[in-house]
């Protein structure tokens, strides 16, 4: 190939590089906040300050006392992650596909404003624990409660994980899921984001149009499709259209109540223990 | 100099080859082909589809027989993550989308190779109040696509290219005003609106020249001193009263006339500081193309206090009223009602509740709500329906001249509302706060419906409801389907006259986007956005 026919073959692909090489450059936002001012302490103004850019800006997904809306709780958060997280959390954005958008915008003193409001919900409510944590892990171990719950990755996955419930529920909440199960099922369970906006562990009982019926509680729903769990752990997909009858059965639970199975001391002893997983951490 | 002949001969063999199969990408719209554009079905135009905004396409070659059939084509997955809600435009072999927050990206509609993308440079002080940062469409102009961009500029680029040709200030986004609509082509001009409410501004909508981007116009939608209507703002709250313009409108080229929704009053919940009705928040605008002056003015919800803004597009159809042919302009407004009104007067035709409200015992005479009382946020958090989401939001609903229908993604929920402090410093749009609060009632009673209703009377005709909070647009086609799709990520395609399901796809995440349809050689294409992803799907 001559020089000549080099110059060709370059101008050649100069023009169709040229020709498809995007007109701009993007801007790419920075990947975690930039160095900014330390924590600081809360006052009984800036509390009040923070709460007023709370329910305008955060009380839309989380709610107005933070207890979940469209968004998850975060009662706890500012006890989880600590103020430099929560403050991260803020300025970066929810992880990917939470839906929750950068608030670097508020600028580094509304932030923190918002970062003391947050961690002030975790020094309230919560309920009284007067049991022995200790003595409540034997009582968990030994009443086959792992058959259908989770912790820190041991049982089964039947019933709520509850390797951080004290995060998320009061003590009082606890000793009332104990005697009664079905009474007052989590209203956003928020383990899969999906799930997030019905109740979960809602029992259904389904008539199939082939005259099967499957009893379970819902794992998931859409427009489409159930999926149920029935009392041996067994998934279920069903097709809402091949449905003859699709019937939820309010109240009720697969987890038999324990009233009459611990004695007082044992169940504070027990919701001691499970109010402490996850709480302190 | 033999080889470079064989090289020159090889390349036109190979173009005539490609010729056959390969249309040239002309990207050159007139105002006449957008103004017919029910004629040439196989592009996508408008953000509406149409002026008229009804989101009906003539294509038919999907129907109700072999909807059963449809498959995915291909799959754009952006390369910005985040909110994704764009309406693509489709012209000419290409497909314009943009990605979050404000980046445009040209795409093969045969392939989904992206042939060009372009990003807006934006501040890091950014500011978006009450929004999210996302874009939700382009307009197209001869050889231009115009965006609106998050930081409030009209730019417009080169249609083949993404070369960017001008770009101009709409407002001042340190002042909090930013843009998440597509703008509007029309003759010559584009025409624009504005977000930013909850920030403590006073709303607007522009014209721009199409050409170098001057401006022809600018109507704001709170009278000042002087101008009949401030009357109704209590003290100064006009002057930072909101009622901005933040989704796209219709256009009347018989009348040259625009008709443009206007969001709430600021601050949302807490009315106190701003009584009086609070003109022309919460209102359907018709404009004067050329002046940009009023013509007249509805306001679906005086004085507004739930945040229940009437941006959502409204759909221009003629029918048959009482035996009188009318020209009419229809919304399913966020606050629970379906209006119809006469579009060269704004007179009340008819209205009735298309979800489940408490505020109102229903419209007078002249659609204006007759409130209940007790509907006011309170301190301790007031239950009222809709939420503050609306029965329907943002989302375009659609309209069929071949049904007379008209296609609603309808939300059922309520919401309590709590008022807060409603002083605010109007200097610092960070400030304003809403005046309050709200908590959406979650659970299984919360849900949403396709809600088909006469488009003259608002009447339900049928429904198929959805678990969960479906955020998606309505599609209606000549091949009577309608598509949609719920919050579980379940894309569908229902029976245009009864509602029945004939065919859904999981996609994995929600369509938070309006559908649309096209054809390219001769085959049809059903466009959704789902997640971070554009889906593209056919018949085999």
């Amino acid at each position: 190939m001559t020089a000549r026919h080099r110059f060709l073959w370059i101008a050649l692909f100069a023009l169709v590089f040229l020709a498809w090489t995007p007109a701009a450059s993007a801007q790419i936002g920075p990947a975690g906040p930039p160095p900014h001012s330390p924590h600081p302490k809360p006052t009984a103004e800036s509390l009040a300050e923070g709460k007023t850019l709370f329910e305008g800006t955060c009380a839309g997904c989380h709610g107005l006392d933070g207890s979940g809306a469209n968004g998850p709780n975060i009662r706890q958060m500012g006890k989880i992650l600590g103020p430099e997280g929560v403050y991260t959390v803020i300025y970066t954005g929810g992880a990917m596909g939470s839906g929750m958008p950068a608030f670097s915008s508020l600028g580094e003193k509304n932030i923190w404003l918002l970062v003391n409001y947050v961690s002030s919900f975790s020094e309230t409510g919560g309920g009284a624990v007067n049991g022995d944590p200790v003595k409540g892990k034997e009582v968990y171990e030994s009443n086959g409660c792992s058959s259908c719950h989770m912790i820190d990755g041991r049982g089964s996955d039947s019933g709520p994980d509850l390797s951080k419930i004290g995060s998320v529920r009061s003590a009082g909440f606890l000793h009332d899921a104990l005697i009664d199960p079905g009474a007052n099922l989590p209203q956003s369970d928020a383990s899969l984001q999906e799930r997030a906006n019905y109740p979960s562990y809602t029992m259904y009982r389904v008539t199939m149009k082939d005259g099967k019926v499957i009893e379970g509680t819902r794992v998931d729903e859409d427009s489409f499709s159930l999926q149920l769990r029935d009392a041996k752990g067994q998934i279920h997909s069903v097709e809402k259209l091949q449905a003859e009858k699709i019937e939820v059965v309010p109240g009720k639970s697969f987890m038999p109540s324990y009233k009459d199975k611990l004695s007082e001391t044992q169940l504070n002893d027990l919701v001691s223990y499970l109010a402490s997983l996850g709480a302190a951490q | 100099m033999k080889t470079s002949r064989y090289v020159v001969c090889g390349f036109i063999l190979f173009a005539l080859v490609l010729g056959t199969r390969v249309r040239s990408w002309a990207q050159d719209v007139t105002y006449d082909e957008i103004l017919h554009s029910s004629s040439h079905p196989q592009d996508w135009l408008t953000y509406g589809g149409n002026y008229a905004s009804q989101r009906f396409s003539e294509l038919k070659q999907v129907n109700t027989e072999n909807v059963k059939d449809l498959r995915i084509q291909w799959v754009y997955q952006l390369k910005h993550q985040g909110i994704f809600e764009s309406s693509p435009i489709v012209v000419d072999g290409l497909m314009y989308v943009t990605e979050p927050p404000t980046t445009v990206t040209a795409l093969d509609v045969r392939t989904g190779k992206p042939v060009w993308r372009w990003s807006a440079e934006l501040p890091r002080d950014l500011l978006t109040i009450g929004l999210f940062p996302t874009n939700r469409g382009v307009a197209i102009l001869g050889d231009t696509v115009y965006v609106a961009t998050i930081d409030a500029h009209l730019v417009a680029l080169d249609a083949k290219t993404g070369a960017l040709k001008w770009s101009v200030e709409i407002g001042d986004n340190k002042r909090a005003v930013a843009i998440t609509q597509a703008p509007l082509a029309i003759n010559g001009k584009i025409i624009v609106g504005m977000g930013g409410g909850e920030g403590g501004l006073r709303g607007y909508i522009d014209a721009y020249d199409a050409k170098d981007g001057h401006r022809l116009w600018r109507l704001y939608t709170i009278p000042t001193t002087g101008e009949a209507g401030v009357e109704t703002w209590e003290g100064d709250s006009y002057k930072y009263g909101g009622a901005t313009t933040w989704n796209t409108g219709a256009y009347d080229p018989e009348t040259n006339t625009l008709f443009w929704g206007t969001g709430n009053p600021a601050p949302d919940w807490n009315g106190d500081a701003r009584k009086g009705d609070n003109l022309y928040s919460c209102s359907l605008l018709a404009i004067d193309a050329d002046t940009g002056k009023m013509k007249w003015y509805f306001q679906f919800s005086p004085h507004e206090t739930h945040d229940w803004d009437a941006a959502e597009p409204p759909i221009l159809f003629d029918a048959t009223i009482d035996g009188k042919e009318r020209k009419v302009v229809a919304q399913a407004d966020r606050n629970a009602f379906y209006y119809v009104l006469d579009r060269e007067t704004g007179k009340f035709i008819a209205g009735q509740a298309y979800a489940k409200q408490t505020w109102a015992k229903g419209l007078d005479a002249n659609g204006r709500p007759i409130e209940l009382p007790d509907i006011e946020p309170t301190k301790k958090g007031n239950l009222v329906y809709p939420s503050i989401t609306g029965s329907v939001n943002w989302t375009s609903s659609s309209y069929s001249p071949l049904t007379g229908l008209f296609y609603v993604d309808t939300r059922e929920q309520g919401a309590y509302y709590y008022k807060g402090n409603p002083e605010m410093e109007p200097a610092n749009p960070r400030d304003i706060g809403g005046g309050g609060g709200q908590k959406v009632v979650l659970g299984d009673a919360a849900y949403s419906a396709i809600r088909a209703l006469e488009g003259t009377s608002g009447k339900l005709k049928w429904e198929f409801k959805m678990v969960g909070d479906s955020w998606t647009g309505t599609l209606v086609t000549a091949g009577n389907l309608v598509f949609c799709a719920d919050a579980g990520g379940n894309f569908f395609a229902l029976n245009a006259e009864t509602g029945k399901p004939l065919w859904h796809i999981q996609l994995g995440n929600s369509v938070r986007a309006n559908p649309i349809t096209y054809e390219v050689d001769g085959k049809q294409y059903v466009e959704a956005a789902a997640g971070n992803s554009v889906f593209v799907f056919s018949l085999p």
